[in-house]
């Protein structure tokens, strides 16, 4: 089947979304589901009063019904209670919309998950302390499979001439701020460098995160690198996405690891 | 609303001169080459002039042209083929990480058959690095695999360095041209090609109808076994009515391609001007000078691909992209992946291809569209905006 093959109702939501935008206010959650890597993500904001749904917004990235089930959602839960929008299912929505295509059931209807975790964050904020998951970011070293292997090959520690990076896509592991000055230095020779931290933001002075934000820079949270790959030199590198338990490749030339 | 089509390289129409030529072949002239009557003749001499007028566009001998069911079928019968025949010499193969999807899952099945698969990684524009290419090769290589161009961002590979290198180290080179051919000057002499797979679709001519080009020792096994045509390499009853269309069509092309490329590349070269000027975090993907003149292939942070092309639909503009979301195995682009883009970044691409029937205004109406469906999917995506806070 395609997979363009939508509904009337899939496709009118998509061209006219409902509720796009979002909320503010001490009565208002937020949940978010979906990563960039398999190309949704969405984010569905509800005012809560009592026990009972007043409004709901959404944010959207993804394809087409990825934006059709958000703006669905955000139809359905208003005035609902939650106890009743808690059990609102991805087939509810995707029955309201006269049905998706197979393919798109899974990947692209996330929007039920990202109503149930507003719910949650909620009660969450209502109830009882909940303890948040402990971050672990008990500095256990860095072990990068092939750190020794491509060294000269690829592998640097330090950025002593910026000249050897002309044109190669750099990956910088965050160790401070000499590595976010390394990267900020290498747009001036390169169209691609990735800055790369295990925390959710690069934890620098506020001076160079505003340089980071105006530069070409990408930034790679939430990551680790697992390995160093390639068959002579440094041609891939495997990186494992915390916040989403998984990994996947990235091609580079070049790794500058700063201890 | 008149519909603007600028996605060339997925399909192209086929001119109707083609068909004209190819008409008489249905009813009048349809004979079977294989039969030594009158009627079989006139059919033989409509393929052997085909083959003739073929082999002298690409510089090849009449005997090195082997027609097909079209591109999918000559690259099996290229890799496959030659693979099957050659083993052994060797089980070695080497590939580029942007071939094309037919030849990566061509590369599997020869790895299940028990063949060794290197593949050679490209830079940031897609290109391939000959030195890394060479590093691969061993004393088991048999065939090495690039593709002329990429269909998807337009990178135009080194080909004659390959090509050399290859008859250096002999070993076979194969090239699938398709997205090449009629975009760039084939010369299989010049660029010591060995194999290479052509389609008559892409020359304007009707689907359905290929060619491989083999050089004369570079033989292949048969992959279809039946009565023998083709001089055994390929049987099957010879499409003659395809096969015309196909020679009818690169006659076209002989005269018409430099003119035309010029034209599709002032179209290129204003668009790509005109999106990355217009359109803030707009980027191109592929190689910013050696690229296929018909292609121009963006992407924009923060949004889907396959939105897009839905917004584009709604406009009456057929696009493509490279975003998982249309691909059947929600993979995003291999070749996007190979220049270095994560994910979340090879989602948000555009694929504009211009043809033989491109106008001006078809391009007008691209350019009108593109910073409006960007801005519209920005106003809804949760990520560009987080982007600038």
């Amino acid at each position: 089947m395609k997979s363009t093959k939508y509904s009337e109702k899939v496709l009118d939501h998509f061209r006219n979304p409902r509720n796009v935008g979002t909320l503010e206010g001490d009565d208002v959650s937020v949940g978010k589901v979906g990563n960039p890597t398999c190309g949704d993500i969405m984010e569905v904001y509800i005012r809560i009063d009592g026990e009972r749904i007043t409004d709901a917004k959404f944010r959207t990235f993804g394809c087409g019904s990825a934006i059709a089930t958000t703006s669905m959602t955000t139809e359905m839960v208003k005035g609902m209670k939650l106890d009743d929008a808690m059990k609102l299912t991805r087939q509810d929505v995707a029955d309201e919309l006269d049905g998706l295509p197979p393919i798109k059931m899974h990947c692209s209807n996330l929007a039920a998950d990202a109503l149930h975790e507003a719910i949650k964050n909620y009660r969450k904020g209502m109830g009882e302390e909940v303890d948040e998951e402990h971050s672990t970011d008990d500095a256990e070293p860095e072990c990068v499979v092939g750190k020794e292997e491509f060294l000269g090959k690829g592998v640097w520690k330090a950025v002593d001439d910026p000249e050897d990076f002309r044109d190669l896509r750099t990956l910088i592991l965050h160790s401070g701020d000499e590595s976010v000055e390394a990267a900020l230095e290498l747009t001036d020779y390169t169209d691609r460098v990735v800055l790369l931290t295990p925390d959710e933001e690069i934890m620098t002075t506020p001076e160079l995160m505003e340089r980071l934000r105006n530069s070409k820079v990408k930034l790679l949270t939430e990551s680790r690198l697992l390995e160093i790959k390639g068959e002579f030199e440094v041609e891939k590198v495997k990186i494992f996405n915390i916040d989403e338990d998984e990994d996947y490749e990235l091609f580079v030339d070049a790794v500058v690891i700063i201890e | 609303m008149k519909q603007v089509y600028l996605d060339y390289h997925t399909a192209k129409p086929v001119d109707p001169r083609v068909v004209d030529e190819m008409l008489p072949y249905f009813t009048q002239k349809y004979g079977n080459p294989s039969s030594l009557h009158h009627v079989g003749d006139v059919a033989t001499e409509a393929l052997e002039e085909s083959r003739k007028a073929i082999a002298k566009y690409i510089n090849a001998d009449d005997d090195e042209i082997i027609f097909t069911s079209g591109a999918t079928e000559a690259i099996n019968l290229g890799l496959i083929g030659y693979a099957l025949k050659n083993k052994r010499k060797g089980n070695h193969i080497v590939i580029s990480e942007v071939e094309h999807i037919s030849i990566r899952n061509i590369a599997k099945y020869l790895e299940r058959e028990g063949f060794e698969v290197s593949r050679v990684p490209v830079d940031q524009y897609g290109m391939l690095d000959v030195r890394k290419l060479e590093r691969r090769i061993t004393d088991k290589t048999i065939l090495i695999s690039v593709g002329y161009a990429s269909n998807e961002i337009g990178t135009i590979q080194p080909i004659r360095e390959i090509g050399d290198l290859a008859e250096d180290k002999g070993v076979a080179f194969f090239t699938d041209a398709v997205a090449a051919q009629g975009l760039v000057p084939l010369d299989v002499k010049r660029d010591n090609i060995h194999l290479m797979a052509l389609s008559s679709n892409d020359f304007y001519g009707p689907k359905g109808v290929g060619a491989l080009y083999m050089k004369k020792k570079y033989r292949v096994n048969p992959i279809l076994i039946g009565g023998g045509q083709e001089r055994g390499i390929r049987s099957g009853s010879e499409d003659i009515a395809g096969i015309v269309g196909m020679r009818a069509a690169v006659d076209i092309m002989k005269k018409e391609m430099d003119s035309e490329v010029k034209r599709f590349r002032q179209y290129r070269d204003q668009m790509i001007k005109q999106v990355l000027d217009e359109v803030p975090d707009s980027h191109l993907n592929g190689h910013p000078t050696e690229r296929l003149a018909s292609n121009s292939h963006f992407r924009f942070d923060g949004i889907e691909g396959e939105s897009i092309l839905l917004m584009f639909k709604d406009m009456n503009i057929a696009v493509s992209t490279g975003s998982a979301c249309t691909s059947k195995t929600l993979e995003p682009s291999h070749t996007l992946i190979a220049t270095g883009l994560l994910h979340e970044e090879a989602h948000g691409s555009l694929q504009l291809t211009t043809g033989r029937f491109t106008t001006e205004e078809d391009i007008e109406a691209a350019m009108k569209a593109v910073p409006e469906v960007v801005s519209r999917l920005r106003e809804l995506s949760p990520i560009y905006d987080s982007k600038k806070r």
